[in-house]
Formats: C-alpha cells, sequence, structure tokens
C-alpha cells in the first residue's frame, strides 16, 4: 500500500474527539481529501462565529467547494477540514420542493433530540434532486481527564414518494486509560412512515432509537454472559484460588473442572 | 519539522486506532518508518498466533520472546520450527537458535506443566505457552494464554494473555517486575442489535519480592503473581467493557425523557430542601 493511502487509513480510523494532527503542511495539503471524508462521515460538527448552536458537516448539506449549510440558522459557510473551523457565513435561503417538509421535520426534531440527547447537534437537509430529505443527529461526549470519548450518529434517508424510511444508527466509544478499548456499534434501519409529515417521521425515530438502544444495552448484557465468561472463568470450579505449591500432584482431564468429581 | 519522536508518535497512534486491527496497524507503521521495526515488534502486543509442535502434537503459542529469524520455539519439545540452520553446531547457546541454560529450561518445562493446569482450570480450553531465559542477575520469561469463543457463531471472542516478568535475585530474596497484557475481542450480530464489537488491551503493572529458595517456590510465585494479577485485570475488564462502555452510551443517548429526568431531580432537590428547614 501506497505511504499515503497508509497515512489516509489512520485519518479515517481517529476515534470521536480525537482528530489525528499531522505536522507536516505538504502531508496536510495532500491529505485533503481524507480529513473532508472524514469530517463528512462522522458528521463533524462546527460552531459558526456568534452562534452557540452546533452545526453538522457531512455530504448531505455541503454545497461543493468546501461549503455547507444549515437550515435551521439559514446560513452557509467555509469549512477547513484540517483546522475543523468555519469561516465566511452567509446567509442561505433553502427553497424547492422538500423545503416544508424538511422545516416541520426540523421542527419536530428539536424537542425530540433536546429529550434524549444531552449534547447533540441535528440538522435535515433535501437531497437528490429534492426527491428525498435526510436527517442526521449526532451526539459526542468528550471526557479527556478520564480517558473516553463517544460518538452517537443517526443518519435517515426519507423518500416522500414510498414513504421510506431507511438509515443507519453508529456508535463509537473509546476508553483509553493504561489501554486502548473500543466499541463499534452499526445497525441498518428500514422502515416506512404512512403520514409522511415531519412530527411521523420524528415519531418513527424515536420508536427505532429506542428499540435500538434497548437492544445494545441487551447485547452488552449478553456479551458479558455469554462470550466473556466463555472464555475465562473468574474462579475454577471448586471457587478457590490454586494452591501453587501442590500444582504439581494436580491431576489435569476429568478430575478437575468435572464439577461433580472433584478432588 | 515534527517535533514529537517518532516511537512515541507511532505508538500513541496504536492507542487510538481500533484496537482490533492492532496488527495490521502495526505492519503499516513499520512499512512507513522500517527503522522502528524492532522497537514496535518488541513493545506492542498482538494477538497470538498458535502452531502444533511436530515432535509432540501440542499446540504452542508464537511471540517475539520463542522467535529465532523466522523459525519458533515449541515449549514442549524445545525444538525450534522450522529447525534452525545446520550450520549451528557452532552455536555457543545451546546448539543453534536461543534457548535457556539447563537449569532455566528445567524450570521452564515445570511452569509449562503447571500453567496447562491453570489453563485447564480458569479457561477450561485454549492454549498456553511459558518461555523462560536467562538473565545475569536471574532468569526472565513470558506466559502466554490465548482462548477463542465459538469463532463463526453470532457471538464470539478471543483472549489473549502475555505476562512478561523478570526475576531478579537479592539477597534471600527474589524481585519480580511483572507487565501484563490482555487482549480481548468479543463481537456479536442479530437483526435488532445490527454489528456490536467490543475489541481491546488493557496493561498493568506490578512488582514484589518474595522468597524462592527453590525451583518449585520460583514457578509458585510467579503462578501467584500472574493468578493475581489476572483476576485483577478480569475484573477491570468487566467494569470497562461492560461498565464503563455502556454508562458512555447512556450519557450521549438517554432512553428516558431528560426534562422528565430534570424535574425528578428538581423535585428531590426541593422535598431535602423542606426537610433541611
Amino acid at each position: 500500500m501506497a505511504a499515503l493511502e497508509t497515512i489516509e487509513s489512520f485519518v479515517e480510523g481517529a476515534p470521536p474527539g480525537e482528530a489525528l494532527t499531522v505536522s507536516d503542511p505538504s502531508l496536510v495539503s495532500k491529505l485533503g481529501p481524507a480529513f473532508e471524508k472524514y469530517n463528512e462521515e462522522q458528521f463533524a460538527t462546527v460552531r459558526l462565529p456568534g452562534s452557540s448552536q452546533p452545526i453538522i458537516v457531512s455530504s448531505h448539506s455541503s454545497l461543493g467547494n468546501g461549503r455547507y449549510y444549515d437550515v435551521e440558522s439559514s446560513s452557509s459557510f467555509e469549512y477547513d477540514h484540517a483546522t475543523q473551523k468555519a469561516s465566511g457565513a452567509q446567509s442561505y435561503v433553502l427553497e424547492g420542493a422538500q423545503a416544508d417538509l424538511t422545516k416541520s421535520t426540523l421542527k419536530s426534531l428539536s424537542p425530540y433530540v433536546k429529550e434524549h440527547f444531552p449534547n447533540a447537534a441535528y440538522g435535515v437537509y433535501p437531497i437528490e434532486n429534492d426527491s428525498k430529505v435526510a436527517i442526521i443527529i449526532v451526539a459526542n461526549k468528550y471526557s479527556p481527564n478520564n480517558f473516553w470519548n463517544g460518538r452517537w450518529r443517526s443518519l435517515y434517508i426519507f423518500d416522500p414518494s414510498s414513504g421510506a424510511l431507511e438509515g443507519s444508527l453508529k456508535v463509537d466509544v473509546h476508553y483509553y486509560e493504561d489501554g486502548n478499548v473500543r466499541l463499534l456499534t452499526s445497525k441498518p434501519i428500514s422502515t416506512s412512515i404512512s403520514s409522511g409529515t415531519g412530527a411521523g417521521i420524528v415519531k418513527e425515530i424515536g420508536n427505532a432509537e429506542k428499540k435500538y438502544q434497548d437492544e445494545l444495552n441487551r447485547g452488552f448484557t449478553s456479551l458479558s454472559e455469554g462470550a466473556f465468561k466463555a472464555l475465562r472463568r473468574q474462579l475454577p470450579v471448586t471457587r478457590q484460588k490454586i494452591e501453587w505449591d501442590k500444582v504439581a500432584s494436580y491431576r489435569v482431564g476429568q478430575d478437575i473442572g468435572g464439577g461433580s468429581s472433584r478432588r | 519539522m515534527a517535533s514529537a519522536d517518532p516511537f512515541d508518535s507511532a505508538l500513541d497512534l496504536l492507542r487510538r486506532l481500533n484496537p482490533k486491527h492492532t496488527t495490521k496497524h502495526l505492519q503499516s507503521l513499520i512499512s512507513l518508518a522500517p527503522d522502528l521495526t524492532e522497537d514496535l515488534l518488541s513493545s506492542v502486543d498482538q494477538p497470538l498466533s498458535v502452531r502444533r509442535c511436530k515432535q509432540t502434537g501440542r499446540d504452542y503459542l508464537l511471540c517475539d520472546y520463542n522467535r529465532d529469524g523466522d523459525s519458533y520455539r515449541s515449549p514442549w519439545s524445545n525444538e525450534f520450527d522450522p529447525p534452525l540452520g545446520s550450520g549451528g553446531g557452532a552455536g555457543s547457546e545451546g546448539g543453534g537458535g536461543a534457548t535457556p541454560s539447563e537449569k532455566v529450561r528445567r524450570m521452564e518445562v515445570k511452569a509449562n506443566e503447571a500453567f496447562d493446569v491453570y489453563r485447564e482450570l480458569y479457561y477450561e480450553g485454549g492454549v498456553s505457552s511459558v518461555y523462560f531465559w536467562n538473565l545475569d542477575d536471574g532468569f526472565a520469561g513470558v506466559v502466554l494464554l490465548k482462548k477463542e469463543a465459538k469463532p463463526g457463531s453470532a457471538s464470539e471472542g478471543s483472549w489473549d494473555s502475555i505476562h512478561v516478568f523478570e526475576a531478579i535475585d537479592r539477597a534471600r530474596m527474589t524481585q519480580y517486575n511483572l507487565t501484563s497484557t490482555v487482549i480481548l475481542s468479543l463481537s456479536t450480530r442479530s437483526s435488532g442489535l445490527g454489528d456490536m464489537d467490543l475489541s481491546g488491551n488493557m496493561t498493568r503493572q506490578i512488582e514484589q519480592e518474595l522468597p524462592a529458595e527453590s525451583d518449585e517456590q520460583q514457578i509458585a510465585n510467579i503462578g501467584k503473581l500472574v493468578e493475581d494479577m489476572e483476576l485483577k485485570m478480569r475484573n477491570l475488564l468487566q467494569e470497562v467493557y461492560f461498565g464503563k462502555a455502556k454508562d458512555v452510551v447512556g450519557d450521549l443517548r438517554s432512553v428516558g425523557s431528560l426534562s422528565e429526568a430534570g424535574r425528578d431531580r428538581e423535585a428531590q432537590r426541593e422535598l431535602i430542601g423542606s426537610m433541611r428547614r
């Protein structure tokens, strides 16, 4: 693999809140596309000067040439993918066939996000020539003092012509105190909505996300009770630590671990 | 331009990139910075490979400590596979390849037997290997354990333990320095859950002085140190994988309503406030 490709794969694999820094300026410019891909896929958030609301950077809110837009604040801005900073904010007025659905979805999404995500950004954008609507929620929690960072990403594409709502839910948690532990989850969503209103879409999103989070919590329990326990016991069947001065006299096989026929 | 030490930067990167693919990332880093090859291979723990001993038919584990060139030494037969070059007759250190002295090899044999029992009692399967080598003022070794759970099924996992120690002679006592790494990978999938992967590694160290007047006592000391360390690390892994990671998900998204939770807290505060008055 070429060196640049290798470094690009490192850029794309960075955990939440730990974007790679590159000190060589010529390399930074070569890595532009990798930084762009990383920021758009991770739904990087940025605050416009003078605003407190975080705004999402994604392929669905891209205007091209490094500019992105946000419906709620009616603004567009230029985004530097290497430094993750926004500049050149301008007003941006949404128009087109899906403008009403976009705004009504945003209106319902806002209270839902506030009810379930302590720290999240969200956005709704008409896509594919005004034929569909993309809905994004990204929640970040960074706690570098405690050596962990986490991100929740929701992406939905709603097709008004068929009523289909498809997307994915992803969780990424990194813990790195004297180690490196990573939780990575991904769940595809495929459902449909009869009403086709913004409120109907958000209601379905709420159902899907609650169901998924319950499943995920069960996943922790099943891994803990299943695979983890099957790998290594906390103590031998005898519930006692090994008597190392007698270990030579232990007989491996049916005598030990057989449960009933203990020594 | 870059003021950071390349080796430190490489280690920092490996602490951040997905630990499930450490071996792949390590190979990538080595191809970018071949100068770091030896340093990285000796300081980054990777999941262990298993090989079958041609002499005894028993499985053993491969690591940097039983490697000589492209050959690995079996702890069961003390033979290298593939055999080292026939010119090895000239080898002054025990006939071709790095093998421990006769005395240390005797202890190594006993340690392998002891940890085979340990493996069966705690892992109820898997593979173990112990390798010792001589030091000027004592000896050193590595205790390796590996277990895989249900590979290929909906819920799978693997555990690799790597315990590297030094046993240094002191007057009447032996000083033990132990560095332990556990690499634990778990994953599960279902239609409701999608894919869930919990993978990583954690490292801990301890130092302890213990009396050791015989080879048996040496092995008992090492056994106890490793057993205590694994118990501690298993508890730690359980806490981080199933406690911490789950809590972080709950911090990202609340299953219940945040405003209701806020109202409940407010009501509680008022109640406590009124009781104080």
